[in-house]
């Protein structure tokens, strides 16, 4: 038997390098192990097995013909449901697209394909990717591994949830407003939402097109950034995409700034000391810590929850059930627009149907003005908090999340309450920056906590140092 | 409070078909998330300009080279066909 506990992906490597087991064995053992755990925990909507053991048993061919692999050749990973791999089920956890099979491969998945990848199914989220703890999936909601009473976390539970509970080495998740990084605070992995425009959205389902990022979810700093690596780059399918990610320098006195704005009413007392442990620990270690302010961030969110279903309700417009997805009930209707509105209606769970008339409404002459144009106008306020703080500063440190993973079904009387909780991570999105998620210790009842490092736009390889830094430092 | 008819209007602009009984908690919802984002107000931006995209670039090109779908896949895909065509409800005015 294969101890699958924490491996990483170098340490996957390593292995199959060193013939200590195949790739075919290692996907067997991961597909064991979903078979046992995953009817618990629910990480996953679909097991693609037949293609994950396809493709293992033609790596294991090439590590037999004594050919060198790649990093990630014959590891085996996991997908979140709303990425598109050809021929497999995709359905952003929605019943709309309960039934849809992806028609291609979106351009990270062609990136991990082409570095041999193996995909042992599609992760649950919250539906279209629209909610922060999983219990918004249309299906079922995911647990948390640490403790199966409690959310993993959202959008990407799922993934979170498969890379903790040892049912893949890494995922692929997304971001739009902290969909990557607090899953992974609470679900105690790493998590990365690179720069807006390092990774190619082309084969994601859109949410609000101008804030997502796809981005890796893994045990490690350093697996996060062999993935990231590995999916990065500039495509013809998506225009906003780029190469442009900066290589480092090194520097000899690292200034991190705290914001003050993240320590504030609403902030759990075991998270805040847990984040505080490791600014104290990084202060004995030279690093000059700073104090700064970030003015606007009380408002990033009603920013955010403006922009964000305004996007949306423009995004999930082009679902008619016509083309794909589902057709409704009735027989012959009256009108084209009755046809919309029963498919629409039939298709969409409450929460998105709340964002898309959230945004619909905000978008609406007589309002647009009022709220998404005011919102857009935030926004830049909201980059130059950080285009300041960025003069002085060469890190911004904080919590991922100002709570603990909460039990399943205990916010649901309060959604506006669920919204605010996303105030550490919607800014980033906004300004487009790069942020990290990295576990810092766990809470009294054994609850993982995850702190937030957040570096200036394409600066990544800073972030990943910095990362590994905290990483050692807590070790 | 938003009314009962604004939440109507906003439904039909959207293509969705509200349930009565869903008018009262999407009043609700709807009155929490816009009192909290009216703060907004508070802030001056008669100097600012907006921001509704991070991407640097503009007009964006590329050679235009149709990449071609598999078609028993695309087929597939959809919810209804028949004969390979996308098969719809029969939609008859009443007028």
């Amino acid at each position: 038997m294969i101890n699958l506990q924490n491996l990483t992906i170098k340490e996957v490597h390593e292995h199959l390098k060193n013939k200590d087991f195949s790739s075919s064995e290692i996907t067997k053992a991961y597909l064991e192990n979903i078979k046992i755990k995953d009817p618990d925990i629910k990480a996953y909507i679909s097991i693609t097995e037949e293609s994950a053991l396809l493709q293992a048993s033609k790596v294991d061919e090439k590590i037999a013909s004594n050919a060198s692999i790649g990093l990630l050749e014959g590891v085996p990973c996991s997908i979140k449901d709303n990425i598109m791999i050809k021929g497999e089920r995709c359905t952003a956890a929605s019943k709309f697209l309960e039934n849809y099979r992806a028609i291609y491969d979106a351009t990270v998945i062609e990136k991990l394909k082409d570095c041999g990848s193996v995909f042992l199914g599609k992760t649950n989220l919250d539906e279209f990717a629209m909610g922060g703890s999983c219990e918004k999936s249309g299906f079922f909601p995911t647990r948390n591994p640490h403790d199966l009473e409690r959310v993993p976390g959202g959008s990407s539970g799922g993934s979170a949830a498969s890379v903790a509970g040892d049912l893949c080495v890494y995922s692929l998740g997304s971001d739009t407003g902290g969909s990557v990084r607090q899953p992974a605070a609470f679900c105690g992995v790493v998590g990365l939402k690179p720069t807006y425009g390092t990774v190619s959205r082309y084969g994601l389902i859109a949410f609000a097109s101008s804030l997502d990022q796809i981005g890796p979810m893994a045990r490690t700093v350093e697996d996060c950034e062999i993935v990231f690596d590995a999916i990065k780059g500039a495509d013809k399918k998506d225009s906003t995409s780029t190469d442009s990610v900066f290589s480092h320098e090194r520097k000899d006195k690292i200034r991190i700034g705290v914001p003050k704005e993240y320590f504030g009413e609403g902030l759990n007392e075991e998270v805040k000391q847990a984040i505080n442990n490791v600014i104290s620990v990084l202060g004995k270690d030279g690093v000059e810590i700073v104090d700064i302010t970030l003015p606007h961030t009380e408002y990033a969110l009603a920013c955010y929850y403006i922009i964000a279903p305004s996007e949306a309700s423009a995004n999930l417009a082009r679902f008619d059930g016509l083309r794909y997805g589902k057709q409704g009930e009735i027989g012959n209707v009256g009108s084209i627009n009755d046809l919309y509105l029963e498919n629409r209606t039939n298709g969409f769970g409450a929460e998105v149907r709340k964002r898309i008339m959230l945004g619909t409404y905000t978008l609406s002459s007589g309002y647009y003005d009022a709220y998404y144009k005011k919102a857009l106008k935030v926004r830049t306020l909201v980059r130059k908090d950080f285009e300041n703080a960025f003069k002085d500063v060469d890190f911004i440190i904080g919590p991922t999340h100002p709570s603990l993973p909460f039990k399943i079904g205990e916010m649901e009387d309060d959604p506006l309450a669920m919204y605010l909780a996303d105030i550490y991570t919607v800014s980033v999105n906004l300004a487009g920056l790069p942020g990290i998620s990295i576990p810092c210790g766990k809470s009294k009842n054994n609850l993982p906590i995850g702190i937030q490092v957040i570096a200036p736009a394409f600066q990544e390889r800073a972030l990943f140092e910095i990362g590994k830094m905290i990483e050692n430092k807590l070790r | 409070m938003i009314s009962e008819q604004e939440i109507k209007n906003i439904a039909k602009l959207a293509h969705l078909k509200i349930k009565d009984e869903e008018i009262d908690k999407l009043r609700n919802d709807f009155s929490s998330i816009l009192d909290y984002v009216n703060k907004l107000g508070e802030v001056d931006v008669s100097q600012i300009s907006e921001t509704a995209n991070l991407s640097n670039f503009s007009n964006v090109e590329r050679d235009d080279i149709p990449s071609r779908f598999d078609k028993e896949l695309l087929i597939d895909s959809m919810p209804k066909q028949r004969n390979g065509y996308l098969e719809v409800k029969k939609v008859l005015y009443n007028d």
